[in-house]
């Protein structure tokens, strides 16, 4: 009977096989059927809310929006036309859609929907106060990683459709803020952070360079800076609340800040150093890219101007806007930002919520403090008249760019304020073309978001 | 007299669950006339009630496999008959009597293994005819030989007779031969050889897909095979083969054809018209059909190439539902489970049913987990299910030997024994040299 | 879907449930029918020892020490595969594995034989008797 039992027991083999393969089926077509209807072409994709409950979004098309009530955010939240793919709804589209593998493809009453953290009454404000500038504004709640606010200039009606998608101007479909840019002089903070981490504050306090308007460093270039008269000598809070780029790269030339250092703290803070690669920052699916730059020799001008804020550095304002929470929340952890607050499932009932992530430490506490305190006496210096009211700690930027033609103008900072912990990237394009400052954008965002998030 | 009414209820309960899915047909279904309901409804109880009426003369000792397998083959005719629409589809309902008709013939050639095993030759060389033909008839890279309106797929035909070749007793085990120092059965090499005539072929014919099928049998047979050894040897040899096994497979993968190598690296969602498209198209049924289907008829895979056999797993969850195929693969298996519940009584039979068992598992696997991108792709088919002259066949007639090993006898085929069974005899009776098997 | 369509299907569902399970409990009770069917075609034999008595569940039941043995003898006067019992046509068999000490029937070195009811059997140093099912 042993003998028997033998091939019992193979045969029983193969069917716990067969079985457990069948399992893992049913699992896995539950797990992916809204994927699979997704590629059906047809769908029922219901709506997207704001943190107020107004809808950004209607599947459906029986909502009736105002024209350019959805101006604001059109390049955020996008559509499901296909044309914008780096979108909410695109990257999302699949808990939009009506379906569910017991309830089937619901064709009316579905209750699918997105909630997000975006307040659109405050983003619309932030919107016209660009005046039709070009240029994007970000803001967050840094406790939490909530995404407030994300307007991006130019943009267009996105219930009108792509008719005329030839006369758009370049940059209307994409939410700049997810896209890198040169970062001027914001790129500095880094550097701060860098050689606090490198050094320790004592030592970069105890440093100071001279500034005469020019400086021709060890590689023989001239490094100018803003101020033809040039600064002075100064120490590294007079640097950074100058801007001065002399100062910057004398720092960078000292034997103390070794750039082999620099490199892995760039790297460590998510920089991608010396690689063509470009990685990604994932915002609930919106793909966020990362920063990059390029640090070969610290006597070299491109390297030098690399962390002054030109030179091959590019940065997304989403990114910079990270980093301020790092140094905001005083731990040297990223809130990692999110823009779902929750969704729903074909019957209304919630299926996912966002939840607050941090991330690995990419600096320590001491140097978030230090920096903290340095962006908070800059802002009580120089921007308490123009951001009344709050206590801010900010850094300006003004980057060149069209090689040389066209300046654009940055300012990231962060409220030091328990209950309202905002942290908020702004880039305006071309500033000498308009009246248009960042910090009274920045006046905006904080006045709109007081008013209306605060409230709830 | 309890078996009985077992029989009775069994019978019984065959019928209501074809008249539960007539019922629904009749009410979910999509047809434009009533007289298709009808005739799809007569064909399937007419047959139901014909194989009850006629199993009355098979005696046989257990009959649990043949309701199973009416209940199968009527569930297939209802299935097949509501792709796109109601209608009977007379094709498949013939060739589903056919393959009744072969598991009779199955049982009555495999009920008696001592007889089986003196024609063991014959399926050496029935093998070697179907490859001939192979290799003459079909051209490479296809399998089929068409005769008029039938295709006939000889490759099925092997499979059988390859179970019938892997199946062994133990007395066949224990004639070893010494040759160095490992005791050898000879037989055991003959099959190895077999195995690799057979890799060729399939490999000749691009027929890559019913490969892992012969492979599962030859394993299962030579897993069977090698637990008799002299002592020593098994453990490692059991590693040994499994190592064998698996550099066989990392080099097949390796050296595959470039036909192969695309199938095993399709992202089928990149380009859902192009290689991945019956995959897709199958994915997205399955999900159209939900737990509980669109309703017969309903669907929309009948428009896909080989909706009927290769990717049938997914037109049946379309229009029935994932809930409904998944009890119907839940059926085949109990076909297969049956074994366990019954055990054979020789080993013959154990290793034939074992044997019966890898082939239906691993070609219902290669069929459901292929058509739902978990593995590569092949155009294996469903035991039963898809439709296929050659294949419902030959499912018919391993189930017909599946009913063998449930309903065995035993007796010396020849020559013909004289036996007295007079007790009185004070001598031992005169010693019966064995004849050699 | 209506909730009568629903309905349907559970209905569909539940028949070939229903089915399924007859049908396994079918084979359940076949099991002992078989089994019966399975004595009456092996003249209901036993093979016995002191006080354990082996059942001949299957139609070759091979006798000795190695562990895959059908019946395992753990004596080392027993070869690894020492004898091999047959039935056919409701009559046992036992035939030499090519063991080292032999089969005795009955006090006779045997090759191969045919076994009758309350035949002693010795293998090496063991005695197994060949008898009715029941009995002591």
């Amino acid at each position: 009977m042993k003998s028997i039992k033998r091939c019992q027991g193979i045969m029983s083999l193969v069917l716990i096989l067969f079985i457990l393969g069948m399992a893992a089926l049913v699992v896995k077509i539950q797990r992916e059927a809204s994927f699979y209807m997704m590629n059906s072409g047809e769908h029922q994709l219901g709506k997207v809310y704001d943190r107020n409950g107004d809808v950004l979004f209607d599947g459906s098309g029986k909502t009736e929006f105002e024209d350019n009530y959805l101006i604001d955010v059109g390049n955020l939240i996008g559509d499901d036309k296909g044309q914008m793919t780096n979108t909410l709804v695109a990257r999302n589209i699949e808990s939009l859609n009506n379906y569910s593998f017991t309830a089937g493809l619901v064709e009316s009453g579905g209750d699918a929907s997105i909630h997000t953290t975006i307040d659109h009454e405050a983003n619309r404000k932030v919107y016209d106060s660009f005046v039709g500038q070009d240029g994007c504004a970000v803001a967050y709640n840094y406790k939490t990683g909530e995404i407030l606010i994300c307007t991006s200039l130019p943009s267009f009606d996105v219930t009108k459709g792509y008719d005329n998608i030839l006369e758009f101007r370049s940059g209307t479909l994409m939410s700049k803020a997810m896209y890198r840019t040169v970062p001027g002089s914001t790129q500095k903070v880094s550097t701060v952070i860098a050689a606090l981490e490198i050094m320790g504050a004592d030592k970069l306090f105890a440093k100071s360079f001279s500034c005469s308007g020019s400086y021709k460093n060890l590689g023989g270039n001239n490094i100018d800076c803003h101020n033809a008269y040039g600064h002075g000598t100064q120490n590294i809070q007079q640097a950074v609340e100058n801007s001065c780029n002399p100062f910057f790269a004398q720092l960078v030339e000292d034997s103390d800040l070794p750039l082999k250092k620099v490199k892995s703290i760039f790297k460590k803070m998510g920089y991608t150093v010396n690689d063509d690669g470009c990685g990604y920052i994932d915002i609930d699916g919106i793909k966020c890219e990362k920063a990059s730059t390029t640090l070969n020799d610290p006597y070299e001008f491109k390297t030098q101007w690399g962390c002054i804020g030109q030179g091959d550095t590019l940065i997304s304002p989403v990114q910079l806007m990270m980093w301020q929470s790092a140094i905001a929340n005083k731990s040297g952890k990223m809130t990692m930002p999110y823009l779902i607050s929750y969704t729903t499932d074909v019957y209304g009932k919630e299926n996912y919520t966002g939840k607050t992530k941090f991330s690995d430490k990419i600096f320590s506490a001491v140097t978030a403090e230090t920096t903290r305190q340095i962006l908070l006496t800059n802002g009580e210096n120089h921007y308490s008249s123009l951001i009344s009211g709050y206590k801010v700690g900010v850094k300006s930027g003004t980057a060149q760019v069209n090689e040389g033609n066209t300046e654009n103008s940055l300012l990231v900072g962060f409220v030091d304020d328990e209950n309202f912990p905002i942290a908020f990237c702004i880039l305006l394009e071309d500033k000498n073309s308009t009246s248009v400052k960042t910090e009274n954008i920045a006046k905006v965002i904080l006045d709109s978001l007081s008013e209306s998030y605060l409230k709830n | 007299m309890s078996s009985k009414i077992a029989y009775v209820f069994s019978c019984l309960f065959v019928i209501i669950a074809h008249g539960g899915m007539l019922l629904n047909v009749f009410f979910n279904g999509n047809y434009s006339s009533i007289n298709n309901v009808i005739i799809l409804s007569a064909a399937v109880l007419l047959l139901d009630a014909a194989y009850f009426t006629a199993m009355l003369f098979f005696r046989q000792t257990t009959y649990a496999i043949d309701f199973l397998m009416i209940l199968l083959l009527n569930m297939s005719i209802i299935f097949q008959s509501c792709f796109g629409g109601v209608r009977l589809s007379v094709k498949h309902y013939i060739t589903c009597i056919v393959a009744l008709a072969a598991c009779r013939v199955g049982y009555i050639l495999c009920r008696n293994h001592k007889w089986l095993q003196q024609q063991k030759k014959y399926f050496y060389i029935g093998i070697g005819i179907l490859m001939v033909v192979i290799v003459t008839l079909t051209g490479s890279r296809n399998m089929w030989i068409s005769l008029g309106p039938i295709t006939i797929q000889p490759s099925e035909f092997i499979k059988p007779l390859f179970i019938l070749a892997c199946a062994t007793s133990i007395a066949e085990q224990q004639k070893k031969h010494k040759i160095l120092f490992f005791h050898v059965v000879y037989e055991n090499f003959a099959l190895f050889g077999l195995m690799a005539m057979i890799f060729l072929l399939q490999w000749w014919c691009r027929d890559l897909g019913s490969l892992p099928t012969f492979v599962a049998i030859y394993a299962c047979g030579f897993l069977l095979r090698i637990c008799y050894p002299k002592a020593k040897f098994s453990k490692k040899k059991l590693v040994g083969a499994g190592v064998i096994l698996l550099i066989v497979a990392i080099v097949g993968i390796k050296f595959a054809p470039g036909y192969v190598q695309d199938r095993l690296h399709v992202d089928i969602w990149s380009d859902p018209s192009g290689d991945g498209y019956q995959q897709s198209r199958a994915l997205i049924g399955i999900a159209n059909g939900g737990w509980f289907g669109k309703g017969p008829g309903y669907g929309d895979l009948h428009n896909v190439f080989a909706h009927e056999n290769d990717i049938v797993f997914a037109t049946i969850s379309e229009e029935w539902g994932l809930l409904y195929s998944l009890m119907m693969i839940f059926v085949i298996l109990i076909i297969i489970m049956i074994p366990l519940i019954n055990p054979p009584r020789s080993y013959f039979h154990g290793t034939v049913a074992t044997g019966i068992c890898a082939a239906f598992a691993v070609q219902m696997g290669l069929n459901i987990f292929g058509s739902c991108n978990m593995i590569p792709f092949t155009g294996v088919t469903i035991p039963f299910i898809s439709s296929g002259g050659s294949s419902l066949m030959v499912s018919g007639f391993m189930t017909g030997m599946l009913i063998a090993c449930q309903s065995p006898v035993f007796k010396q085929p020849k020559p013909p024994k004289k036996i007295k069974k007079t007790a009185s005899q004070v001598n031992y009776p005169p010693q019966y040299r064995r004849e050699s098997y | 879907m209506s909730t009568l369509n629903l309905i349907l299907c559970a209905v569909a569902a539940a028949s070939l449930d229903i089915c399924a399970l007859v049908l396994l409990l079918t084979a359940y009770h076949e099991r002992s029918a078989g089994k019966k069917r399975w004595d009456r075609m092996t003249s209901f034999m036993e093979l016995a020892d002191y006080n354990v008595s082996y059942p001949l569940g299957c139609d070759e039941i091979l006798i000795g020490r190695h562990a895959s043995a059908d019946i395992r003898l753990p004596d080392l006067s027993v070869s690894r595969y020492h004898a091999l019992m047959t039935v056919s046509n409701g009559i046992w068999t036992i035939t030499d594995m090519g063991s080292k000490s032999g089969i005795f029937v009955n006090g006779n070195l045997v090759k191969s034989v045919q076994l009758r009811e309350n035949d002693v059997i010795k293998l090496g140093n063991r005695r197994l008797i060949f008898r009715r099912k029941g009995g002591c």
